[in-house]
């Protein structure tokens, strides 16, 4: 066979693959129902669910019984934060305590009565919060504005006491903060909820759905008994390569559009940092989906029924998101989890994803991550090959393993007959017996 | 009598068709015990440690430089990376490598030394969530602490007492009481709910295929034979071998996390118990509707599964219910492990007793009425299965 003709016949079976398998997505609804309900609408949804990702204006209860100047000073400046606002002022703690239970303050802020008395004797005063844990973000509110009014107070009161002691002016600026210091936040300055979870979940959902639309496709097909495998042993001459390429292209082709408005139209809908460049962002987009297809096609090959994919591995999405980082810190994991999210090509894309819309990186600057991802696009291809020559070898000795089946059901006690006859009634064994008969 | 016989009829049915389809174990035993090893494995002690932190020194390694990068070295939660340049350590903030990262300029010691008032600058990396805010809080304190150790030196050269520095450096201090997590434990914070959700997506997703299978592989009229023509007894057989399969790993878990991991409870674990029964059981109701909306059983997994992937959100328990629009709000009620969240709440968190989470459980039980709705619909399907099979 010449060249020529090998590649004339490469790309004829390449069309018809991918001809085959486009029209297979468009006919069957649960994969629409995934790939464009959930690819399209999904990354909307979260970004509303997560708009406000600001927790403003957290209501506290403050108990205050000091009742002095100094207090009512610092309970003013808590209801001016933006993290705080001050709703109630309750005589005691049992009944701020009472509000807390119903849900109606997230903190409480408490003042002891000697509270004034110990800041004009020039001791040490204290304040107590009591915060509300049953989420972490009222907690942090709490913590943050009654903390920076202690800063701010701290500083008068320092200058204060200096100048009772004779120091006053600059120098007294400076015995109060020798060392002066910067806070920058370059990214993410309000530590808003929406950036940490959406740059994160965006790309989990393209991965997720792909993978779950892929396995509801292939499981179809195999329950069919039309497994893409078979093709190499009814075709002679006919490689791995062709077809997952051709059905890669496919869903590349599709992921890739979603990909491309998840990175760049979905942010700009909701606000989302946009630091990166379009050009980094279509090579992330290539790279990521190029990694997702494989990584699906691999996968999906243990899938042998169209339902058993959320059986299986639906639990495995809030896993994914965990493992990219983007709450609990990557370096933090325990070393098992840092390796296992090798596996995964979100835990990159998102890293990378994250650092170029919202820390203005490049992909050059993720060269690391970048280089990751294609290494796992080139092991999972290569695995894919290796399980489709594996499923045709399963496949062509299918009768063999039915057998041997059946053997062991025997040999442990299994009447398939009568299990049939209570789960479908006389019809399932009629039906059974029929095709055994076929079968010989 | 009747009826009894034939739920314990259906009863014994589904228990085969579980026992011949590996399907079952692999769709709730397995992925129930690889989350709960995975979440409670996954925040190890529950607090971060060994936060990645750079320090860009431009003084030359003064006493300074030193004394602030072995301050934060002998810290349990950093870790130093030092840095020649402040290009090079931005660099690695861009690449999500450190959590935050100091800058020392130049003759910032001798400044010190001679009452200038150097200026230092911190950097956080806000992008990962616990990450940030604890290099936040690790690079203000060090900071402050910083402060009032300069300060300090200089009150004990003019003869004050240590009370009075004490007075002059800190005159405020803020306790914080996180009240029912004390440790700020993100393990007993996270896996509380996350847990519950998972079996709780286990639940739906698993009887939404038991009852749809039997149209797709046209057993569904010999079900009804079985029931006696029944469609409720069909569901309260199928039910009967689910809710004690459920039950047990609900209350496996519950007993897990507050008996064995000694979770703090500040109410009673057999309060969390009902907790349990009743997402279990709301669980069950969930599915049932799904089905019995759609009676096709792709349609209604996929239905499922983008809805048990949403309850994690709308359990309120990272950002809060009354924090998202108002439009989706009212969606949260929706969700059996929303109802479950507040519940627990109330028991675990405060203790309150059956004044506080009495109304919960009645959201949950509403749950129960809504498989009634649907059930005649379901039965028309079982008998003319005249919708899609697969």
């Amino acid at each position: 066979m010449s060249i020529y003709s090998y590649f004339k016949q490469w790309f004829k079976d390449f069309l018809e693959i991918f001809d085959k398998e486009l029209g297979e997505i468009f006919h069957d609804s649960g994969a629409m129902l995934i790939f464009f309900f959930a690819g399209i609408i999904y990354p909307l949804m979260y970004n509303g669910i997560y708009y406000h990702g600001l927790l403003d204006k957290t209501n506290i209860a403050v108990v205050d019984n000091a009742d002095c100047p100094e207090s009512r000073e610092y309970i003013r400046e808590i209801d001016a934060t933006r993290e705080c606002n001050v709703k109630t002022k309750c005589v005691n703690i049992d009944q701020a305590k009472k509000l807390m239970e119903k849900g109606k303050v997230h903190g409480i802020v408490y003042f002891p009565a000697d509270y004034g008395e110990r800041l004009n004797r020039k001791d040490q005063a204290f304040i107590y919060i009591y915060a509300d844990m049953s989420s972490f973000l009222y907690y942090k509110d709490a913590m943050m504005s009654v903390n920076h009014v202690m800063i701010s107070q701290l500083h008068d009161i320092q200058i204060e006491r200096y100048r009772e002691a004779g120091i006053v002016g600059e120098a007294a600026e400076m015995q109060a903060k020798p060392l002066q210091y910067d806070e920058e936040y370059p990214y993410n300055k309000a530590f808003s909820y929406q950036i940490f979870i959406c740059t994160a979940i965006l790309l989990v959902i393209m991965q997720q759905t792909m993978f779950y639309g892929m396995a509801l496709i292939s499981g179809t097909q195999r329950e069919e008994k039309r497994s893409y495998a078979k093709l190499i042993s009814e075709r002679k001459g006919l490689g791995a390569g062709r077809i997952i390429l051709a059905r890669g292209s496919v869903y590349g082709m599709i992921y890739l559009a979603l990909t491309l408005y998840v990175l760049t139209i979905v942010p700009r809908l909701f606000g989302l940092p946009q630091l990166g460049g379009f050009g980094d962002l279509f090579g992330l987009s290539v790279i990521f989906v190029i990694d997702c297809v494989f990584f699906s096609m691999f996968w999906s090959s243990f899938i042998t029924r169209r339902e058993s994919i959320f059986m299986l591995f639906l639990f495995m999405s809030p896993i994914c998101l965990f493992l990219t980082g983007f709450a609990w810190p990557w370096y933090s994991m325990p070393k098992f989890y840092q390796i296992f999210s090798y596996i995964l090509p979100t835990t990159f894309g998102v890293q990378t994803f994250m650092n170029i819309s919202c820390a203005g990186a490049d992909l050059v600057t993720c060269h690391d991550a970048v280089i990751t991802l294609t290494i796992q696009s080139i092991v999972y291809c290569l695995l894919t090959c290796l399980t489709i020559y594996i499923e045709d070898w399963i496949l062509r000795h299918k009768t063999q393993f039915q057998e041997a089946k059946e053997k062991f059901a025997e040999k442990a006690g299994v009447d398939i007959e009568e299990n049939l006859r209570i789960i479908g009634g006389e019809e399932a064994v009629e039906r059974y017996r029929q095709e055994r008969q076929q079968k010989q | 009598m009747g009826r009894l016989q034939n739920i314990r009829a259906v009863a014994r049915r589904e228990l085969r068709i579980i026992g011949q389809r590996p399907i079952y174990f692999f769709g709730t035993i397995v992925p129930l015990v690889l989350s709960t090893i995975f979440y409670l494995t996954f925040f190890g002690e529950g607090t971060a440690e060994k936060l990645p932190v750079g320090v860009v020194d431009m003084d030359r390694a003064s006493y300074f430089s030193k004394a602030l990068g072995r301050e934060l070295g002998d810290n349990q939660l950093c870790k130093v990376v030092t840095y020649k340049s402040f290009v090079e350590a931005r660099t690695d903030m861009q690449k999500g490598k450190i959590a935050g990262f100091v800058v020392i300029p130049e003759n910032t010691y001798k400044d010190v030394l001679s009452f200038r008032r150097p200026t230092f600058a911190f950097y956080i990396n806000g992008l990962y969530f616990v990450g940030g805010s604890m290099a936040y809080k690790e690079l203000l304190t060090m900071a402050n602490m910083g402060n009032g150790a300069v300060e300090r030196e200089f009150l004990r050269a003019y003869g004050y007492s240590e009370d009075e520095i004490m007075g002059m450096i800190q005159p405020i201090i803020v306790e914080c009481h996180p009240i029912g997590n004390k440790e700020i434990n993100f393990n007993y914070y996270l896996s509380s709910i996350l847990l519950p959700a998972v079996l709780s997506m286990i639940i739906i997703i698993i009887l939404i295929y038991s009852l749809g299978s039997e149209m797709k592989y046209g057993t569904s009229r010999h079900l009804l034979r079985t029931s006696g023509n029944s469609i409720t007894v069909a569901i309260a057989g199928k039910l009967y071998v689910y809710t004690i399969l459920f039950s047990i790993l609900g209350l496996g878990l519950i007993f897990l996390l507050y008996d064995w991991l000694d979770f703090p409870i500040a109410g009673h674990v057999w309060t969390m118990v009902l907790d349990m029964l009743l997402l279990v059981l709301s669980s069950e109701a969930m599915a049932i509707f799904f089905i019995g909306i759609f009676p096709v059983t792709r349609l209604a997994m996929s239905a499922g599964a983008l809805y048990s992937i949403l309850a994690f959100s709308f359990s309120g328990f990272t950002l809060p219910v009354e924090q998202m629009p108002t439009a989706i709000q009212s969606l949260a009620i929706g969700f059996p492990i929303r109802h479950y969240y507040l519940y627990y709440v109330q028991d675990v968190l405060y203790g309150t007793g059956f004044a506080g989470w009495w109304q919960e459980a009645v959201h949950m039980l509403l749950f129960l009425f809504l498989p009634l709705m649907v059930m005649p619909r379901l039965k028309k399907a079982y008998i003319y299965l005249n919708f899609p099979r697969n």
